[in-house]
């Protein structure tokens, strides 16, 4: 025994690591196949039995990581764009055009430290962001993207938005409670007061649209604005559109609404104790509910995927790369360099003092550019999910703009002024839009 | 509860043994003092009443205007009363002046109300020329009310950036600080320091206007008033800026006048009382310029004053500019300062209200008092008469529309 | 220089001055003893001759010999600053009756001055430190006030490096203090 510790004292720390991993991961592949051998039909056959079991996994799954770079690109949109309308520059050097600062930004709070504030509510200190960033993400499930692209077609989706929206102020409570501060209570209780009192007329002012649909499922309120641009919905509820756009600026905590994370008076609201990752789970929270709330907009009034006019001409392209045969080999040999070698030219011709290193990878990485351009064409013109998804992504995003618009422009409101907003002006207008619709209905027989 | 004379050690402990900090009860982390209220008025604050807490806006806060600490005591969301605490900022500088020559003290008067340092100077020389009996060139005297009112616009416009900011809006502060950079740049070519100028003298001032100042200040002259037009139209025709000031913070006359409120504060109110009328110096009467005055006293009005006094003073510089005489920009004072033995009042118009020095002389180069009167001081006592019934929201939107700078009012 | 200013208060305080109506360039001075304070104050107040309706400062001085209060007024009736020292309080015990209720703006000045110089005024209903700590057990700006020795008496003493006395410096009771030369 004394010749092995003599030898294991002698490695250093990666020849420690491998020689004790190595055997582990042996062992485990060996298990794992074994496990494989003698489970693995059953549990196939369970999977292709619940295929929407499956699918529903996988979109959940899909969701769930996909909010995260959505995060990441709304927050670089506001910083640049708020910095525009300061007349400064914003993030300029961490990437191209400082695009990768929100990368940075998520590493960072990755790696900060992570604390506890003595006298506070542990469990429920540490569950709170959690709750608030379930309840942003659990909604992303039923926001229709593209025709076929959802994560659930509930035929109460949009009940289900709602409620699940709600689940973000019992995190918000949470934190302002179990931080054992002051501020946080305020923020906390102030988030609740506002996002209570706003959730009524954003109920109200879309039951008008919903008698309009004759249903909840996001889905087919969707379908029924195919057609042209005239059957959105916001022609035919156009204060409902209104009221909801205001209530769900309230309710995603955004300016002139954003008294909970108000920093001009209490600090940080409640997340004042937050800090790492938690803090993260917040800041995150935050822009995917921006995303929400404008997706929900674009879903229910401005015609979800629909695009707002055709193409003029059709255009079909039906490439068959099978028929080349052994052109097709040669071509992806050859037609690659020559891209490259293509567009590193102008570069290595016109600027004397670049490297030929350089000019080629500028080459390179501009031929790949156009190569998946052109990809996204064809996929474009031939698959109506890509064009469904684009439209989708262009409204929402236009929305998410007039969000940040917002926030750059305008101060905010006090909380009696909120509340008084909400129940003295917006619930009624919800009401007389409820009315109005279902005494046109009656009145039209539909 | 822990003396004071056990700070030091509780702290030395925790630095070695972090779990020392959790024997500390929850009653430490309270903003009360922890001895008994010494005067009636701490009993009356410190005494909670029925579902009321105290709220601790401390130093280091996101928004006070400088080192401040404000004690709220809130009932929910309203406050129902409210206790600065000063001292943060404090350096002693009258103590310092005692023992300062003359020459020196100049410098060291600027950081007190650093945002417009220049008018700190004005009325420290003023006193002392009052003392030596000194005649001011009128060069020196325009080009002394040309630098001041330049620095008052900039003042006025952190103002403006500032009091939106702490109400929510994010653009205006920056819109605001492109003025503030160039007419900060301009009196750096001139006095040769971007914001603790050290510019005026006994008898004048330290140099002479040069090309530089001149060229820039033609073009910002140019440009001022649409730029300063389109700053106050991004905040003046926005609805939630106005009904959050509307009505918040109200000053009457009486109440005005008994707090001892000077400045935009006092005109606010309705009484017309401006230093540079009231009791005129330099070459004030030779100018013509009006003093804006509003009747409603509430924060709006102390806005939309400032932003009237800022087009004011474009004519002033306007007519300094026209009217500038020549000569000599600095009397022949020797070099050791030793003036009479007596006493000198002297008060300025400064940008946050009347500005003044009360200097006793001995004989000798060093003053024997120098006493700093600063307008924010008496401002911040009357955030405590402003803020109940008001919600915490309102508290920065309050002091913030007095515009007080912690600089000056700590000394 | 406002002769008629002069005329009118000698006539009216002319018993209650501790000293002669000076004018130089646009101040008046007079000289009241500390008692007096709160009834010349409220008299320049309230007389529609003299409408002093401002209070521009309040300050201590300390004279070396005696403690001074400086009150400054101003009012529209006339070009020139007045200034209304409270003269002769006594530097072991100096006391003033405050005149908070006249100008309730005087209750931070007056705090500064206790502060600062250990003055108690009589009627303030917040007499306080306001710049140094609560626990602080010296006036700053006394004449008498030498910050090393002040240092290392502080509870404060020898936490920071810039409050150790390098050189000891122990003063002797008798040392001499600046005392005023007045014109």
């Amino acid at each position: 025994m004394t010749t092995v510790s003599r030898a294991w004292s002698r490695l250093t720390l990666p020849g420690k690591l491998i020689f004790t991993l190595i055997p582990l991961l042996a062992a485990l592949t060996v298990g794992l196949l074994v496990a494989l051998l003698l489970i693995g039909p059953f549990v196939w056959t369970f999977l292709t039995d619940n295929l929407p079991l499956v699918r529903f996994v996988i979109a959940a799954t899909a969701v769930l990581l996909m909010s995260i770079p959505t995060a990441f690109i709304i927050i670089y949109m506001e910083m640049k764009i708020i910095a525009q309308m300061n007349l400064r520059i914003g993030p300029d050097r961490v990437g191209p055009y400082g695009s990768l600062l929100s990368v940075v930004h998520g590493l960072k709070v990755l790696v900060k430290e992570d604390f506890t504030p003595t006298g506070a509510d542990t469990p429920v200190f540490t569950l709170a962001p959690v709750v608030v960033y379930l309840g942003a993400v659990m909604s992303l499930m039923v926001i229709p993207f593209a025709p076929g692209l959802f994560g659930q077609d509930f035929n109460i989706g949009l009940l289900y938005f709602f409620a699940v929206g709600g689940l973000s102020v019992v995190g918000l409570m949470m934190a302002g409670w179990s931080s054992y501060n002051k501020y946080s209570l305020l923020g906390g209780l102030r988030s609740a007061a506002q996002v209570i009192s706003y959730e009524i007329p954003l109920t109200l002012s879309v039951v008008g649209l919903l008698m309009l649909a004759g249903t909840m499922s996001l889905n087919t309120i969707v379908l029924n604005q195919s057609g042209s641009i005239l059957d959105w919905y916001i022609f035919r509820q156009p204060l409902g559109f209104l009221i909801f756009f205001i209530a769900a600026t309230a309710e995603a905590n955004r300016t002139p609404f954003d008294l909970t994370e108000a920093d001009s008076e209490i600090v940080a609201g409640f997340a004042t104790e937050y800090s790492g990752m938690r803090f993260g789970f917040f800041f995150f929270a935050e822009y995917v509910g921006v995303f929400i709330v404008s997706a929900m907009t674009v879903t229910l009034f401005l015609g979800g995927w629909n695009a707002p006019f055709d193409w003029p001409w059709p255009i079909t392209v039906n490439p068959d790369p099978g028929s080349l045969g052994i052109l097709l080999l040669i071509l992806i040999g050859v037609v690659p360099v020559l891209s490259t070698l293509a567009f590193a030219a102008p570069f290595w011709l016109l600027r004397s003092n670049m490297p030929g290193w350089q000019a080629l990878i500028i080459g390179f990485v501009i031929s790949n550019l156009v190569a998946v351009a052109a990809v996204l064409g064809w996929a474009f013109i031939s698959f109506d999910w890509v064009v469904g998804l684009l439209w989708f992504m262009l409204k929402t995003y236009a929305f998410v703009f007039t969000f940040v618009w917002m926030r750059g422009t305008l101060p905010r409101v006090r909380i009696d002024q909120l509340m008084g907003f909400a129940w003295k002006w917006l619930l009624p207008a919800a009401l007389l839009n409820l009315f109005v619709t279902a005494g046109a209905l009656i009145v039209l027989n539909r | 509860m822990t003396t004071s004379h056990e700070g030091p050690r509780l702290r030395q402990q925790s630095q070695d043994d972090p779990r020392v900090m959790l024997d500390i009860d929850a009653g430490a982390f309270e903003p009360v003092p922890p001895y008994p209220p010494r005067t009636e008025r701490e009993a009356e604050f410190y005494t909670l009443g029925d579902g009321e807490m105290f709220l601790n806006m401390g130093p280091q806060h996101p928004s006070t205007h400088g080192v401040l600490r404000i004690v709220l005591k809130l009932n929910g969301e309203q406050v129902v009363d409210l206790d600065p605490v000063l001292g943060y900022l404090h350096r002693g500088v009258e103590k310092i002046s005692e023992n300062s020559d003359y020459h020196h003290i100049v410098n060291q008067l600027d950081p007190l109300e650093y945002v417009s340092a220049l008018f700190n100077e004005w009325a420290y020389v003023m006193a002392g020329e009052k003392l030596l009996d000194l005649q001011v060139p009128r060069r020196a005297e325009y080009i002394r009310v040309l630098s001041s009112e330049l620095l008052r616009i900039s003042s006025h416009c952190l103002f403006m950036g500032w009091f939106a900011l702490d109400l929510g809006g994010l653009t205006p502060v920056l819109w605001s600080f492109i003025e503030r950079d160039e007419i900060v740049e301009m009196l750096g070519a001139l006095t040769g320091a971007r914001m603790l100028f050290n510019y005026f003298r006994f008898g004048g001032v330290n140099g002479d206007l040069n090309h530089e100042f001149m060229s820039r200040l033609g073009s910002w002259m140019s440009r001022a008033a649409s730029h300063v037009e389109a700053n106050t139209r991004l905040l003046n025709e926005n609805e939630i800026f106005v009904r959050r000031s509307r009505g918040l913070g109200v000053v009457d006359r009486e109440t005005a006048l008994r707090m001892c409120m000077t400045g935009p504060n006092l005109r606010a109110t309705g009484v017309p009382f401006d230093v540079r009328r009231a009791h005129p110096y330099s070459v004030y009467p030779e100018l013509d310029f009006d003093i804006p005055t509003r009747s409603e006293g509430d924060s709006l009005a102390r806005y939309l004053l400032r932003v009237d006094e800022i087009k004011q003073s474009l004519r002033i510089i306007d007519q300094c500019l026209h009217q500038m005489p020549d000569g000599p920009v600095m009397a022949k004072i020797p070099r050791k300062i030793t003036p009479r033995p007596g006493r000198a009042y002297a008060a300025v118009e400064s940008p946050r209200g009347q500005y003044a020095i009360y200097m006793m002389s001995d004989g000798t180069d060093q003053p024997f008092r120098l006493r700093i009167h600063d307008p924010s001081f008496l401002h911040l006592q009357s955030v405590g008469l402003l803020m109940p019934g008001n919600l915490v929201a309102d508290t920065m939107a309050v002091m913030a529309s007095l515009d007080p700078v912690m600089g000056g009012v700590d000394k | 220089m406002d002769r008629a200013l002069r005329r009118r208060l000698e006539a009216r305080f002319g018993d209650r001055l501790t000293g002669p109506v000076r004018q130089r360039h646009d101040e008046t001075e007079i000289r009241v003893g500390p008692g007096d304070v709160p009834d010349t104050l409220r008299t320049l107040h309230d007389d529609p001759s003299f409408r002093f309706e401002f209070l521009a400062d309040l300050c201590g001085v300390d004279t070396g010999l005696v403690m001074q209060v400086v009150y400054h007024l101003w009012s529209e009736t006339t070009t020139d600053w007045l200034r209304v020292i409270a003269d002769g309080l006594s530097r072991d015990d100096p006391r003033v009756p405050s005149i908070t209720s006249l100008w309730k703006g005087a209750e931070w000045m007056e705090r500064e001055a206790y502060d600062m110089f250990g003055i108690t005024f009589e009627g303030n209903r917040d007499l306080r430190r306001i710049y140094m700590p609560p626990d602080y057990t010296s006036f700053p700006l006394r004449k008498d006030f030498f910050l090393a020795d002040d240092a290392a008496r502080s509870p404060g003493a020898g936490v920071r490096h810039q409050e150790q006395t390098h050189t000891p410096r122990n003063a002797p009771p008798g040392r001499a203090i600046r005392v005023a030369k007045e014109a």
